[in-house]
């Protein structure tokens, strides 16, 4: 009797830690915890600062109704730093997909060095969002930094990359590009899955390189190129660690990014509860510029099920 | 056979974060045991007050964190050692900072009670108020000795109600450094004691425009100190005017015009070429690397303390730098100068150790040996031993600092002044430079730049 039991329980404990909502909740334990914890009691505490004058210094948060989204529409850098940060976004995010395909496409090729060359374009992104690279990024593009150099050797003339306005942003721009290498393995990821009997049939048919490009290859490839643009776009609206450490923001805060400036007004000028308002904007504006790349998508992704 | 090694990993997870339990058990008894060990000294301490209170035998760990150049870091950690080694029982635990990083590093331990046990401030202690243990008592118990200090320096870090916020770790007022030879070369005026800011402007002027490098390097965030609170110090008599009040509740002066002809200069400046643009600007991280030390200015503003530390980079490399006041606006004007706390050492309210932290702050100040490693670096020393045994060993650079903290004490300054910042200054002062590139980029009028400056300002008291 009592081995029986014990095999029973045995055996019950052994078909619930095999239970697939066991194991699966187990494993994506660290994950709700990490969430809940880091992200959603945190997310819903700035919610309720962003309608207070809560600040870090002297940690009183009184209740301040709108004043907060009120003054935000009278301030001139918010103005100005959304205005930066759109015009980031808009120029950065095509430019860092077109490179990151093109380099993708160009890696298609059946070679043994392709997966070397492959890690080798991602070491970019495994090191660009640190403060190191931002600060090589300064040296390069210092008034007597490489870059400089190099077109001064050329007999043309140095470019004062962070003391013009209407410059500034570049460098800044070819910071995030040059860090294309995860969307490059996904569109990697992409192009293998295509099958090799539609460019074979083209090919019969006569159709060059650019038409089996833009008549096979992209329209293929236009969910992944859907979701990296997603996914481009939110983590561009984000950027903080360049202008942070190059530019500060100058000059005339021609690069005060969104995020740049949340955290001067949340951690420089101890206005926590604007900077929480700030926040929820900018996921106001997010998730409108998401849904619009949605709604948009079903005019030209293309979608097999559909056909 | 997929279900088996799942199980088989699931089963080894929980065995290793069993064992992870284990060890944390184990640890646990430790922390708790001090603990212990901490109240029963607390308990006791009333009982034995005079003859242990100020060095208690139990084991303690302060933490200390400042902001500076890499000389104030090196010399620091050397006294800290020295200290560690005079009093086996104390451990300190040490953070250095940028001056940026280490107010937004405070402001996130402020917002999290955790505020190091001794920490630096300035003129904007106002808004830490809260986290500061006032040192009276420590003073009364002879735990902070001020024998050698007079009141009047006792009193440049008390606030109104004479609470003592903190031990100053020297005097300091503001100057000019510059390159006398780089003036002779170019054919520049070299500044007089009374010289305006005009001459500040010609010097430079002709400085860029005979040796091609800037006339004056980025004053950085002191531009709001000189272009705000000094600049309008010099207008009227002595004490007329201030950018703030003297209790710091609204502004001191009433014409938002006043500003201007300093915006004017300054975007003039960087538009010729004679000023670094806010890109140049950007290269200097602190003083060590600022243009004149870099030989790319003639001259920049300083704290009068950090003058030995680029004296002696500069000499290295064969030059000679000279002090000179701050410019005036009118040659026989107010001179807008002061004496002031440079920094100063606090104590916590949120330490566990504020006896130890205090007994710290006292030997910081006090002790000759101590001085003589940190070389008035954070300013000249307020303990009148100390300085004296400074002074007897003065580098050349040291020997102008004191000379001229003495001429500038000579100058005649308003009764009542106030050189602390209200909660709210750092956004003045970012706009503030802002509005002069925008000047400078043709976007406003300086008149406008003044404008919105006294508007920003005065938000600040509503």
């Amino acid at each position: 009797m009592e081995q029986k039991r014990s095999v029973r329980t045995g055996n019950r404990l052994y078909k619930f830690i095999n239970n697939e909502n066991t194991v699966g909740n187990v494993f994506a334990f660290p994950f709700i915890f990490g969430f809940i914890c880091f992200s959603l009691i945190p997310m819903l505490t700035s919610f309720r600062y962003a309608f207070t004058d809560y600040s870090l210094g002297t940690k009183t948060a009184e209740f301040a109704g709108l004043k907060n989204f009120i003054m935000l529409l009278q301030d001139e850098v918010f103005l100005k730093s959304l205005r930066v940060t759109l015009r980031y976004v808009l120029i950065s995010v095509p430019m860092k997909l077109i490179f990151a395909l093109l380099v993708a496409f160009l890696l298609t090729r059946k070679s043994k060095m392709v997966t070397l060359y492959r890690s080798l374009y991602y070491i970019p992104s495994l090191v660009g969002g640190s403060v190191a690279v931002a600060l090589v990024w300064k040296q390069l593009f210092a008034r007597k930094g490489l870059i400089n150099m190099i077109l001064q050797a050329q007999g043309l003339k140095g470019v004062n990359w962070f003391g013009d306005q209407k410059l500034a942003l570049l460098p800044l721009i070819l910071m995030s590009v040059w860090q294309f290498g995860s969307s490059m393995i996904i569109f990697a990821a992409g192009l293998k899955e295509i099958p090799a009997v539609y460019y074979e049939a083209a090919q019969i048919d006569g159709a060059n390189g650019f038409q089996r490009f833009f008549k096979i290859t992209l329209p293929c490839l236009s969910p992944i190129i859907l979701y990296n643009l997603v996914m481009q776009t939110i983590s561009a609206f984000m950027a903080f660690t360049q202008a942070f450490i190059i530019t500060e923001g100058g000059p005339n805060n021609s690069t005060m990014l969104y995020a740049l400036y949340v955290y001067n007004q949340a951690f420089k000028y101890n206005n926590m509860g604007y900077a929480c308002a700030m926040s929820w904007f900018m996921l106001l504006v997010m998730g409108a510029i998401t849904l619009i790349i949605f709604k948009t998508s079903k005019f030209w992704v293309f979608n097999e099920s559909d056909q | 056979m997929k279900k088996k090694l799942l199980s088989i990993a699931l089963s080894m997870a929980m065995v290793i974060s069993l064992t992870a339990c284990g060890s944390a058990q184990e640890a646990a008894p430790a922390p708790a045991e001090t603990a212990a060990a901490e109240t029963t000294v607390a308990a006791e301490e009333p009982a034995a007050e005079e003859t242990v209170a100020a060095e208690p035998e139990e084991d303690i760990t302060l933490t200390m964190a400042w902001w500076g150049s890499q000389t104030r870091h090196d010399r620091t950690i050397e006294v800290i050692e020295m200290y560690e080694k005079e009093h086996p029982n104390v451990h300190i635990e040490y953070e250095y900072y940028s001056f940026d990083d280490y107010f937004t590093k405070l402001k996130t331990l402020v917002a999290s009670d955790q505020v190091w046990d001794v920490f630096q401030l300035g003129g904007n202690f106002p808004q830490y108020m809260d986290k500061i243990c006032f040192l009276n008592e420590f003073m009364a118990s002879g735990i902070v000795d001020t024998t050698n200090i007079s009141d009047a320096n006792l009193k440049i870090t008390q606030d109104t109600e004479g609470n003592q916020i903190g031990l100053s770790n020297g005097l300091n007022t503001y100057g000019i450094a510059y390159d006398p030879a780089m003036f002779e070369e170019a054919g520049a005026k070299l500044p007089a004691d009374n010289w305006t800011w005009d001459d500040y402007y010609e010097a430079a002027e002709t400085i860029h425009e005979k040796l091609g490098i800037y006339g004056s390097s980025a004053f950085g965030s002191s531009d709001f100190i000189a272009g705000c609170s000094t600049y309008v110090a010099e207008h009227g008599t002595v004490g007329q005017y201030s950018f703030f009040n003297i209790d710091l509740s609204g502004m001191g002066f009433d014409d938002a015009q006043m500003l201007t002809p300093y915006i004017q200069m300054r975007a003039d400046m960087i538009k010729s070429g004679s000023y670094p643009d806010a890109g140049a600007e950007a290269e200097i991280t602190d003083i060590e690397n600022d243009f004149l030390v870099t030989g790319e200015a003639a001259m920049t503003w300083v704290a009068v303390n950090q003058f030995p530390t680029i004296y002696d980079d500069c000499q290295a490399d064969g030059r000679t730098l000279a002090l000179a006041p701050i410019p005036k606006v009118t040659a026989d004007g107010p001179d807008g100068a002061v004496i002031q706390s440079s920094q100063m050492l606090c104590v916590s309210q949120d330490s566990q150790h504020k006896e130890a932290a205090a007994a710290f702050i006292s030997w910081f100040q006090n002790s000759t040996d101590c001085n003589n490693v940190l070389q008035g670096e954070r300013g000249i020393p307020v303990n009148s031993e100390v300085r004296a045994a400074l002074s007897a060993t003065a580098t050349p650079g040291q020997q102008i600092m004191y000379d001229y903290v003495d001429k500038v004490s000579g100058f005649k300054m308003p009764d009542k002044y106030n050189v602390l910042s209200p909660d709210g200054q750092d956004q003045v002062v970012d706009n503030y430079r802002n509005y002069i590139q925008q000047v400078a980029f043709g976007e406003i009028s300086a008149e406008e730049a003044a404008d919105k400056t006294y508007a920003d300002a005065t938000a600040i008291f509503n």
